[in-house]
């Protein structure tokens, strides 16, 4: 038992999975995807991102930028929102699918970050 | 170093960063879910942009707005005091609580009780390394985990975060301490039952001596692992009973004797060490004339071999700090340096050998020698890893390189002992046995073999030792058969057999095999497989060794 391990694997898994509810749903309904669940990813993909601040280790250097990627990623989804609603007070489909979209992004990049955590764990001799 | 610098600091960043977010994140959530009443009195919500720009200039006190109502001026005037009062108040606050972290009486209790914690965690046996260096990195790299754990003891605390940095996996519980403080090793876990001895493979041999000392003082019955190289100590070791005396200038020294004497003797120890199966010229010591440069631990050492060898040698004393001191520089190879090499017969010599402690006089006196006799045989003493590019690009002959010696030695002791009594049982041999003995697994195996040591139990070979329990009689000659066609032999050699403590070298084939009993094999790697599954299998066992099972209901 590591519980480094642990807390950070349960920030990667659950980043990726927040992050999935917020991406799922119709892109063009913006009902569909919760403000809320943005926020919470945002929070947990920085927390996962500092985690791994400082890990010398190759691995943990690859790890480390596949969450940097999510986190702008993510940051961008939620600017693109705030400046449609407040610069040009239109959500369309084009302003909605573009925020949807850019969290799509941000789900690959923990999807890699997932599967890099957990081939190292199977890796590992115990 | 810079770049050590930067990821302590990262790490150290973690938790600062941690604490920002979810502050944040706990603020911003709030804000936007706690009702709000507009200057008309309908109730609003913040959305997540107005929570972010009010927690962002709140949180830094960059300056807030007026609540419940705007101010009149007096109680301004009142509000511009007590900011400056309270903001001091906190500022007071927080710093006393960083002072208290910082301070390193503190930082040290607190560290201690964590190391503490994790030795007595430690389940599997481990020993106590003292001392982090390349070497010890490389012994850790090597066995760390799976034959046995480490703890580290260094008095330089630059060491202990580079080991750190390191991230080995599991963890390696590491301190910086005097390692020759009772107390620091009672820490480090020298009284517990799973230690399983100390290494200790300084470069200072008083110091080596002073830490066998303590811990002989301390727990009688662990393992001392000691390097040990001038005469003085190693009596003193001996004298001390420490079975475990690593030296790599007698290793040297011996390697030399037995290349110039017994070359298959040679052999069979240098294959040990990951060597080839082969014979080759170029890596056997010329019969001649010797010089040995330096007449220091391993000059002496070099001596002893070659006085055994009956091989004619001269020593050239000569000392890297006095011909620094002297000459102002490490370069070897001026008017007078060039005189004495030639009055030391350089150009009808066979092999010179430079044995002094810096390395770049080492390749230099070797550069001026093989100007002065191309045909000369060169051999080097390289003192650290580091500069070992530049030894291969001056072909030298044969360079021995203190700080691997000393890893591959301790690393063999550690995790593969059979091989190291075999090592010691074959220098005891001829060199006729040795030549029959290189020829006979060259023919067995072919190629350069490989090898591995088994112990004879339910873990590690199940199905022979259930037939040993139930008191059958099996011989070395009936494992070595294939399990394709139990009439062919498998090309295995059992190379040596270890019994109670007992050692049979290259053992009789119709010796019965015991429970417990310890084997070392060669074999290339399929075929070891096979006799894995042999010994693992009980179907596989009952088809070599002829065993009928009485059939269930005559059907299977």
């Amino acid at each position: 038992m590591n519980m480094h391990k642990i807390v950070s694997g349960f920030f990667f898994i659950l980043a990726m999975t927040i992050n999935f509810g917020f991406f799922y749903g119709n892109p063009e309904v913006l009902i569909d995807h919760s403000a809320y669940e943005l926020f919470a990813a945002i929070v947990v993909n920085l927390i996962a991102t500092v985690l791994k601040l400082g890990d010398k280790t190759q691995l943990g250097a690859v790890l480390l930028a596949t969450s940097l990627v999510a986190d702008i990623q993510l940051i961008a989804s939620a600017t693109v929102w705030t400046i449609a609603y407040y610069v040009y007070h239109d959500m369309g489909p084009e302003a909605t699918t573009a925020i949807v979209s850019l969290s799509g992004g941000a789900l690959l990049a923990n999807i890699v970050s997932v599967i890099l955590f957990i081939s190292d764990t199977v890796k590992s001799k115990r | 170093m810079n770049d050590q610098i930067f990821w302590i600091v990262l790490k150290r960043l973690r938790i600062p960063f941690l604490v920002i977010i979810v502050t944040f994140a706990i603020s911003i959530l709030g804000l936007t879910l706690i009702d709000g009443v507009d200057d008309q009195g309908h109730v609003y919500h913040m959305t997540f942009f107005d929570a972010f720009y009010f927690v962002s200039y709140m949180a830094s006190t960059i300056g807030f707005g007026e609540a419940p109502y705007t101010f009149t001026y007096s109680q301004r005037i009142w509000v511009s005091g007590i900011i400056y009062l309270t903001v001091i108040g906190w500022f007071y606050a927080i710093g006393s609580i960083v002072a208290l972290i910082q301070d390193e009486a503190l930082r040290k209790a607190v560290q201690r009780n964590r190391f503490n914690k994790q030795v007595r965690s430690l389940t599997e046996p481990f020993y106590i390394m003292l001392g982090y260096n390349s070497v010890i990195k490389n012994i850790i790299n090597r066995i760390h985990a799976n034959d046995y754990r480490f703890v580290v003891l260094d008095k330089d605390k630059a060491k202990i975060d580079a080991l750190m940095l390191e991230n080995f996996y599991p963890h390696v519980p590491a301190i910086d301490g005097d390692v020759t403080n009772q107390q620091m090793l009672k820490l480090a876990g020298i009284h517990r039952k799973n230690c399983v001895g100390i290494i200790s493979l300084f470069r200072d041999d008083t110091k080596n001596t002073q830490i066998a000392t303590v811990c002989k003082l301390l727990n009688k019955k662990i393992d001392i692992i000691v390097k040990g190289s001038s005469p003085q100590h190693l009596e003193h070791f001996k004298s001390m009973n420490l079975k475990h005396i690593q030296d790599p200038f007698n290793t040297i020294s011996k390697r030399i004797y037995y290349s110039i004497t017994a070359p298959h003797i040679w052999l069979l120890e240098m294959w040990a060490y990951g060597h080839s199966l082969n014979l080759r010229k170029r890596d056997l010591f010329p019969k001649g004339k010797y010089i040995i440069c330096g007449y220091g631990r391993m000059g002496q050492a070099l001596e002893i071999g070659l006085k055994k060898a009956n091989i004619e040698y001269v020593t050239y004393k000569i000392d890297s700090k006095t011909y620094q001191k002297e000459k102002g520089t490490t370069l070897f190879g001026d008017e007078e340096d060039t005189q004495k090499l030639l009055d030391l017969g350089i150009s009808d010599a066979a092999c010179i050998i430079a044995a002094t402690k810096d390395d770049l006089l080492n390749l230099t006196i070797l550069n001026k020698a093989k100007k002065l006799n191309p045909e000369i045989f060169t051999v080097a003493r390289e003192n650290a890893i580091e500069e070992l590019t530049m030894f291969q690009a001056a072909k030298i002959n044969k360079i021995y390189v203190l700080e691997k010696i000393l890893a591959d030695t301790t690393y063999t002791l550690l995790s593969k002992p059979l091989l190291d009594a075999f090592v010691h049982e074959v220098r005891k041999r001829d060199e006729a046995w040795g030549e029959i003995i290189v020829n006979m697994l060259n023919n067995i195996i072919g190629g350069t073999p490989d090898y591995f040591e088994i112990a004879v139990n339910k873990e590690e070979t199940y199905a022979l030792a259930l037939e040993l329990e139930k008191g059958k009689k099996i011989t070395l000659a009936n494992l070595r058969r294939s399990r394709e066609n139990r009439e062919e032999l498998l090309p295995i050699v059992f190379l040596l057999l270890k019994r109670k403590g007992e050692i049979f070298l290259i053992p009789d084939s119709q010796m019965n095999i015991e429970l417990d009993d310890q084997l070392l094999i060669v074999a290339d790697n399929e075929n070891r497989e096979d006799f894995e599954y042999i010994i693992n299998n009980i179907y596989e066992l009952d088809y070599i060794l002829e065993i009928e099972r009485p059939k269930l209901f005559g059907l299977f």
